[in-house]
């Protein structure tokens, strides 16, 4: 049964791959330009980018730190998130600061804080850390708060202490809602990665691909870009899978990542 | 009440009032050099200095040229996919896979490629902006058109009207509300991406003077257009706002 709901889930979107691949394809075909060579091209310089040592290792370095700035932000945001929907005051407190940053470009940054912390891992895990936590917090935010009041006065009226209402009736229920924020975090988290080191141009994932253009390497950069693509969507992907099983009993989300730039 | 909303307000600028004290004392007190940490009051008095400089102006409106084109690009597009993929079974099924897989790609890696086809110039980032400010604003446009109620539809078809009036008339107004939400997030994004491509690769508009100050080690310049930017996109989303408000006077649950 769950087999069949799987295979049939997963048709459709290999077929959309396909579909672009041929337009692809096809567009290069018909425009002709060096600017855009054929998928075929583009999918030869695969395997050698994927056995070269350097290029592993740097796509390697860039996933940790992706990591590392979504799991500090998540830890961060997460309470942030549910202490804003218990406090009114807490929530008076931040919700305007939040505004405030909401419409900064966090890549942006990159090269400010690059200047105080050096070129290294550190500002690159800041920038991401800082581009995962708005919709985190956001989410957490919304789902403790349309919390049912009934459930946590019942559980204050046979005595649970605030912290352990906090932790055994508010996060429980607001757990979809938080799933949905960490979602569109992780999308946020490869794009940040991605921008951050295009712009610092020295390591990582980003800068190979900037690399290829600067040198004209054309087949290459489609083939990072291929790379990048299939990242993002296997990334949501697996999410998906884990939120599925650690969530069952709640309604499923909406099967596509909303959450850009 | 009124006091309550006062205390609210005070209590909401705290924390960005302090942290430009913070900043303010952090490179008064010299633990940082001017040259990586410029004094607040310098970023500001600079950013309103070029708010007079026609210079710093041509590069704000070549931005926002970029921004507003792509922007209005993703919401013809978006919001006309949307609204056909909501009255269409088979144009639906063949949206819906293609957003799964492209959804969740990060749009900027697409940029090299974009240069590359469409040049250094406008079209590139233009091309980036839709790309990246139209799954918002379809998705928004296509689950409002989906969930509007069915009676509502039924009446008007009963009524005999045409399915694709029936779009029209009755379920474009009725999911206006969904659709100008992601018209909000999607303007945001669009003030973001743009600045973003600039700063990757350009020779003019707002995100190419950060990098241009960041060569030249210029610090206080470097925070203005970053400013710039984004009371650019708190004033965008406020606007949207604003436009909400007065376009949905009507509806029960506006706001």
């Amino acid at each position: 049964m769950s087999l069949k709901v799987a295979s049939a889930s997963a048709v459709p979107p290999l077929l959309a791959c396909l579909a672009l691949l041929a337009g692809w394809e096809g567009a290069a075909r018909v425009l002709d330009i060096n600017g855009l060579p054929p998928a075929y091209d583009a999918l030869r310089e695969l395997p050698a980018i994927l056995s070269d040592r350097e290029a592993l290792l740097n796509i390697a370095a860039s996933l940790r730190r992706m990591l590392t700035g979504f799991v500090l932000a998540l830890l961060i945001s997460i309470p942030v998130g549910l202490a804003m929907a218990r406090s009114p005051r807490v929530a008076a407190l931040c919700n305007p600061l939040l505004m405030l940053i909401y419409p900064v470009p966090k890549a942006a940054l990159m090269p400010i804080i690059m200047l105080w912390l050096g070129i290294g891992d550190a500002s690159k895990t800041i920038v991401i850390g800082l581009g995962v936590s708005l919709p985190v917090i956001y989410h957490s935010y919304q789902g403790a708060r349309a919390i049912e009041e009934k459930l946590i006065w019942s559980a204050a009226a046979m005595g649970m202490r605030p912290a352990a209402r906090l932790l055994r009736i508010v996060l429980p229920a607001a757990l979809p809602q938080i799933f949905v924020g960490i979602r569109t975090g992780l999308v946020l988290a490869l794009i940040t990665m991605v921008t951050s080191e295009m712009i610092a141009r020295q390591a990582g994932v980003g800068s190979i691909l900037f690399n290829a253009l600067d040198m004209a390497q054309y087949a290459s950069v489609y083939a990072m870009i291929v790379i990048i693509g299939v990242l993002g969507f296997v990334l949501d992907l697996l999410f998906e899978r884990l939120r599925a099983k650690l969530v069952a009993w709640a309604e499923p989300s909406h099967d596509i990542a909303v959450g850009t730039a | 009440m009124s006091a309550e909303r006062t205390w609210q307000i005070v209590l909401g600028m705290l924390p960005p009032v302090c942290l430009i004290a913070l900043w303010h004392g952090i490179a008064t007190a010299g633990w940082a050099p001017a040259a990586l940490l410029p004094l607040p009051s310098a970023v500001f008095a600079r950013l309103f200095e070029q708010l007079h400089n026609p210079v710093f102006l041509q590069h704000a409106a070549t931005t926002l040229f970029r921004l507003f084109a792509g922007f209005g690009i993703a919401v013809v597009v978006g919001v006309m996919l949307g609204i056909a993929a909501a009255g269409s079974r088979r144009l639906e099924a063949l949206l819906r896979p293609l957003l799964r897989v492209l959804a969740p790609v990060p749009k900027i890696a697409l940029y090299p490629a974009l240069v590359l086809i469409l040049g250094f110039e406008h079209a590139s980032k233009v091309a980036l902006v839709v790309a990246d400010a139209v799954f918002p604003i379809l998705l928004a446009t296509y689950q409002g058109a989906a969930t509007v109620e069915p009676k509502l539809v039924w009446s008007a078809r009963a009524a005999g009207a045409s399915p694709r009036r029936t779009l029209l008339t009755v379920v474009l107004p009725a999911a206006l509300p969904a659709i100008l939400t992601g018209c909000r997030i999607g303007l945001v994004i669009s003030s973001i991406v743009v600045f973003l491509a600039e700063m990757l690769t350009s020779t003019d508009g707002l995100g190419h003077l950060l990098i241009y100050a960041s060569r030249s080690f210029q610090t206080v310049d470097m925070f203005v257009p970053l400013i710039t930017i984004s009371l650019l996109g708190l004033l965008l989303n406020a606007a949207i706002n604003a436009l909400q408000k007065r376009l949905l006077a009507g509806f029960p649950d506006a706001g």
